[in-house]
């Protein structure tokens, strides 16, 4: 398939600080591809200075075959951008928003349709801050549609929300995918990257640590398969032969939940039945997921990150 | 570029608050000092009259006193009473004719008193010189001989001016300097902070355009504003303005440009919006006071003097006064305009190399 946006050893500095530390990838058309990473990995500074809001302190990056660096005015036609946090014009309806910004384009969609693409029509002659949260993300996110982009940036589109109004928004950016437009989103939501996302690339600290297919990346992991369970009375010798197998780990927040991650189907089948002694009040083997990916590749847990920064 | 000219108008006329407070500042001052200056009103404070002669003397001295209307008259018989009311603050002197005044008592002549409250001096001054005045007239009648020396007195414009006319004209200036200032540096302080202006870069909108569109939305609201003020100041205070309303638009028209530069430079250094709001007042403030508003700077120590007449709205409120009031050409003095010129253009040069619709 066809490399729609090309990164080629980009470099941002800010000071002392690498805020993107040589990177580069590519994104084909009409695939949704996702920056995981917890915040201040990176993933925003390298959105923007791929959207031409930010100069690059070296490398280079091409969209749709223009260099970000002399042909951004035409990138600009071509691409919709939702910021992470952005607000809007205060005292203009949403649909007289929708048709400024489709003014600044020699295209655009009409604002109605786009409206009632996010179910938001009957709001139309609503200002921006009577909306609820996951009605101000919606949109936020039509708002970038207005000149039928190519290529779509939503920068961390779901955080905030409840997750009821997360999944609503999945189900939209699906649709968005439908109509053959190519997204690259941002989020530190494992569980978001691995719905969404046809391919990823997991930051840390500017890098990029590992990138390809979600579902490769998971099953490529040292210990694809999980078991969780809990138990009141495991006991000593239970937990001896289970760690013989792999680690057991406490789960955080949790009393008496613990998690294994394990390698193969015959080291699942052996820890289920030191498990059936015990008989667990909860019990579920499952696949490994993208957090499980990013734990092995960091070392850490975005949840235990945010903690830190809180 | 008409859409985003007409949003912006939409914008500022929907923001009913902000709207309200950007008249209502200015207003307040043209009501306030129409009411003490407007309406042709010389009258410098109210005094306190008591007469205890009926001579012809201080018959004449009453009526000279009530003709000149340069006071409020209350008429008090006992000194004690009056006296109170000037400790009160109602009234700021007394006049006493004593009983036997007005007789020819060479030897030992009864002289009218005056009480005066020391914190009204302007009133005093006033009634000082009213009271020299007559007496001289009638030293020189009685003595039968004419002043050798004296003057003639000439105004520079045989127009009918009035304190008033010079603060109406004082806050035209204000009222572009303040809602041009504080409007464009606290708007697009909140545009950043909002990260309205970040998203409007993600669009191929040229930002000239987008400076453009704000700034000849907001000169819109400028003439509303101006007219609004002169509409008040001419019918309800009696203001004289001379010059053709047209040319003073214009002048207005500068000025509106002239501080919304000076607003975009400060949204362009400024990094919340709070620091916008604190240097828009910073720079308001002062030149409101410093730069002839209220009163002729001229009067100003020197030194001060020498500098605060180059302040941004020290030209154009010359400008402003010399034609609106004087009904002078906007060329009349070429150096006002110079020195607004030269603001315009270092601002310009300042606001553009300070001023980004990007965070880089």
């Amino acid at each position: 398939m066809q490399n729609i946006i090309q990164v080629k050893n980009l470099i941002k500095k800010y000071g002392k600080l690498n805020a993107v530390d040589d990177i580069s990838f590519e994104v084909k058309k009409n695939e949704v591809f996702g920056l995981l990473g917890e915040n201040g990995a990176g993933k925003t500074t390298t959105l923007e200075i791929i959207e031409g809001l930010r100069r690059a302190t070296s490398g280079e990056a091409f969209i749709l075959g223009h260099d970000i660096k002399k042909g951004i005015n035409n990138i600009k036609e071509k691409i919709g951008v939702q910021l992470q946090s952005s607000a809007y014009y205060q005292f203009l309806t949403l649909q007289e928003i929708l048709s400024l910004f489709g003014s600044f384009y020699q295209k655009s969609l009409k604002p109605m349709e786009l409206l009632e693409m996010v179910d938001l029509k009957d709001k139309a002659r609503s200002y921006v801050n009577n909306l609820s949260g996951g009605q101000k993300q919606r949109f936020s996110i039509i708002a970038s549609l207005i000149n039928d982009p190519e290529i779509v940036f939503l920068d961390e589109p779901t955080t905030g929300l409840d997750p009821l109004a997360r999944r609503h928004l999945w189900n939209i950016i699906t649709k968005i995918k439908f109509q053959g437009k190519t997204i690259i989103l941002t989020t530190h939501y494992m569980e978001e990257a691995e719905v969404l996302c046809d391919r990823v690339a997991i930051m840390d600290r500017g890098k990029i640590l590992t990138m390809g297919e979600t579902h490769s990346l998971i099953e490529h992991l040292k210990e694809p398969f999980t078991i969780s369970f809990k138990s009141k009375q495991i006991q000593e010798k239970t937990l001896s032969d289970l760690s013989k197998l792999s680690e057991v780990k406490k789960e955080p927040g949790k009393v008496d939940a613990f998690k294994m991650n394990l390698k193969t189907q015959q080291e699942v089948n052996a820890a289920l039945k030191y498990l059936a002694e015990i008989k667990p009040e909860y019990l579920n083997v499952g696949r490994a997921t993208l957090e499980d990916v990013f734990i092995e590749l960091t070392g850490k847990t975005i949840l235990e990150d945010e903690e830190k920064n809180a | 570029m008409l859409k985003l000219f007409l949003a912006d108008l939409k914008m500022i006329t929907r923001n009913r608050q902000a709207l309200f407070w950007s008249l209502m500042f200015p207003l307040m001052f043209t009501v306030i000092f129409g009411l003490f200056f407007g309406r042709e009103n010389n009258i410098a404070g109210t005094i306190i009259l008591i007469k205890k002669s009926n001579s012809e003397m201080a018959q004449n001295f009453e009526k000279a006193l009530d003709e000149s209307k340069l006071f409020t008259i209350k008429k008090e018989s006992n000194l004690e009473a009056a006296k109170k009311e000037v400790g009160k603050g109602q009234v700021s002197a007394i006049v006493e004719i004593p009983e036997s005044f007005g007789e020819k008592n060479l030897e030992n002549p009864v002289k009218i008193k005056l009480y005066e409250d020391p914190a009204n001096s302007q009133v005093n001054a006033v009634l000082i010189g009213f009271v020299d005045k007559f007496f001289n007239q009638i030293n020189f009648q009685m003595q039968n001989t004419k002043p050798l020396f004296g003057y003639e007195e000439e105004k520079t414009t045989q127009k009918k001016l009035s304190y008033f006319d010079f603060v109406l004209a004082g806050i035209l200036g204000l009222v572009l300097m303040n809602s041009s200032i504080m409007g464009v540096g606290i708007a697009m302080s909140k545009y950043r902070e909002d990260k309205i202006l970040k998203r409007i870069m993600t669009t191929p909108l040229k930002t000239w355009k987008f400076v453009v569109c704000e700034v000849l939305s907001r000169l819109i609201l400028n003439l509303l504003q101006i007219s609004i003020i002169l509409s008040i100041g001419v019918y309800g205070f009696s203001a004289h303005i001379y010059g053709n309303i047209f040319v003073l638009l214009g002048v207005a028209l500068i000025g509106g440009m002239l501080f919304q530069l000076i607003g975009f430079m400060i949204a362009g250094i400024a990094k919340t919006t709070q620091a916008a709001e604190g240097m828009a007042t910073a720079i308001t403030i002062p030149m409101m006071f410093l730069a002839g508003v209220f009163f002729p700077i001229d009067a100003l120590p020197k030194r001060l003097y020498s500098f605060v007449q180059y302040l941004p709205l020290a030209p154009l409120l010359r400008i402003i006064r010399s034609v609106a009031l004087e009904a002078k050409p906007i060329w009349d003095n070429p150096n006002n305009l110079a020195i607004v010129g030269g603001w315009m253009i270092v601002m310009l040069f300042l606001s553009m190399y300070k001023f980004r619709l990007s965070e880089e």
